[in-house]
């Protein structure tokens, strides 16, 4: 019985998949594979990285690193020229929790749209479920997409405006009246924010649509364009039944920028990782130059496997997956 | 001291003073943020359910439980009474302060229970139970519609939605969590 309900979640993961090559084929779109083994990654704080050694007897030895997604290609190749491009691509996330929505290793589709915006790039995805999805996915599953700033969700469930708590402190005397007893006078704005938001607002998303959260405050730092004179960047989150299953970015395409962006994270990493087992990535001091003359670019990046549960209505990771991580450790 | 990350079901934390045991929890990195988890909690002496997230690196207070037998007298509305079978000490806790534990507690049955300073923090009664049934209506006759239902009532009070073939001194299995009817089970 098992076996016959993972072969269907094979047959529909090739199904979904062969669907959505399809859609963006058809649009023109390139369909890139780019490695999985890199020699340098993204500086990212909150997320832990794969090592692994490249070892030669004629040249020398060198750690290479799998991808926690396939952005530092993608970005390449888009400021190299290319046109919109597409990927399939497995990404590894060290020091991920086992549970129902996580897996070390996932199935990330990312998809990078020239000069399209924020709301270009809403409107792809829409009429990309619209017709690529399965047979029989729940209709909470499919468009009309239903559409909240971030800052409405908070004042809707949890009474919070964030534009009158743009510092810490007042996020935190607020997190305290609402009772979280967790949160600390010393941390970050995000930090307190996500305590909030995952606690009193994400649970209470609407579910009877797919959703999609913009405005995303800037203090979350990310490679998503700032709006002008606005606390929001732009970048837009979809929830699927109150699951997070995509992230899309206006690119950020200010050199400058991107160089902060890398010093900051960077500095962050050598920190906290310093004297742990964790791995410090080599990251390229250069990489910002290819932000010379980017594009206008969305870049949308949806979990193919949360994609899966929620139009086969499974509520497990392990029901997509064959081989899943926590077999593996048992 | 606990990192956040390992507080599993049934972990018992001190917070603001007061014990919580965790009923439910779930990992949660949002966009491409750190990891956290979110954690229902419980004070079995007050009820009160309290939700937190926590990041997985943050360390929460422990507190270390106690296990031990305890024999299942009697309620007398108000209060449960327990005897702890190895002192043979008799303890009482507010009834409505354990509300899942009404009418799913057999008079003398021994359940193992968690206790915290003293107090009572969790009785564990397994999943499913074999209950009789004590009262039960007769079924109408003629009445064969499929998967027709009617209540019945258990030796411990519970009233429960059961399939109509069920007759008074039966006995069923129940999920005691969900407190549904399983099965009936043949003596």
């Amino acid at each position: 019985m098992k076996n016959i309900d993972k072969i269907k979640s094979v047959k529909n993961r090739s199904l979904l998949y062969s669907n959505i090559r399809n859609f963006f084929n058809q649009k023109d779109y390139l369909e890139v594979e780019t490695p999985s083994l890199s020699s340098t990654l993204i500086p990212e704080a909150t997320i832990d990285n794969f090592a692994t050694q490249f070892v030669s007897e004629f040249i020398p030895s060198r750690e290479l690193y799998l991808i926690p997604s396939p952005e530092i290609f993608m970005k390449q190749l888009i400021s190299e020229g290319y046109p919109s491009i597409y990927q399939f691509s497995k990404c590894f996330r060290n020091s991920e929790q086992i549970g129902k929505q996580h897996n070390i290793e996932f199935s990330m589709l990312e998809y990078y749209s020239i000069n399209m915006d924020e709301q270009d790039s809403i409107d792809l995805t829409e009429e990309m479920l619209l017709k690529t999805h399965l047979e029989n996915t729940p209709s909470w599953a499919l468009p009309p997409f239903r559409k909240i700033s971030v800052n409405e969700a908070m004042k809707t469930y949890s009474g919070i405006d964030l534009e009158k708590c743009q510092n810490q402190y007042q996020l935190y005397e607020k997190a305290i009246s609402l009772g979280l007893s967790s949160v600390v006078k010393k941390e970050s704005w995000e930090s307190t924010f996500n305590r909030i938001f995952l606690t009193y607002v994400e649970p209470n998303l609407p579910k009877d649509k797919p959703l999609i959260l913009d405005n995303y405050p800037k203090q979350i730092d990310c490679l998503a364009t700032n709006k002008t004179n606005s606390p929001y960047k732009s970048r837009w989150e979809m929830y699927i039944g109150g699951l997070e299953v995509a992230n899309c970015y206006d690119e950020l395409k200010d050199m400058d920028k991107v160089k902060e962006f890398y010093r900051k994270e960077y500095s962050i990493i050598i920190r906290e990782r310093s004297n742990s087992n964790r791995v410090i990535p080599d990251i390229n001091d250069e990489f910002y130059k290819l932000f010379n003359a980017f594009p206008q670019t969305s870049g949308v990046a949806i979990g193919m496997d949360r994609l899966l549960m929620s139009q086969m209505q499974i509520d497990n990771i392990e029901g997509v997956i064959l081989f899943p991580f926590s077999d593996m450790i048992i | 001291m606990i990192k956040a990350g390992q507080i599993e079901r049934g972990v018992a934390l001190l917070i603001k003073g007061q014990p919580f045991v965790c009923v439910d929890r779930e990992f949660v990195s949002p966009g491409k943020g750190s990891a956290f988890v979110r954690l229902k909690l419980k004070n079995p002496s007050t009820g009160q359910i309290l939700s937190e997230t926590m990041k997985t690196q943050d360390n929460a207070e422990e507190i270390t439980v106690e296990s031990r037998d305890c024999q299942y007298l009697y309620n007398d509305g108000e209060n449960y009474h327990f005897m702890l079978t190895d002192t043979y000490e008799q303890i009482e806790v507010l009834m409505e302060n354990y509300p899942d534990y009404e009418f799913i507690m057999k008079d003398g049955e021994t359940y193992r229970c968690t206790f915290w300073e003293a107090q009572l923090l969790e009785v564990q009664i397994p999943s499913k139970v074999v209950f009789e049934v004590a009262e039960a209506e007769e079924a109408i006759k003629g009445d064969t519609v499929q998967g027709a239902t009617k209540y019945v009532i258990t030796e411990t009070g519970l009233k429960i939605k059961c399939p109509i073939f069920i007759k008074q001194g039966e006995k069923i299995r129940v999920n005691t969590e969900t407190k549904e009817y399983l099965e009936r089970v043949n003596s």
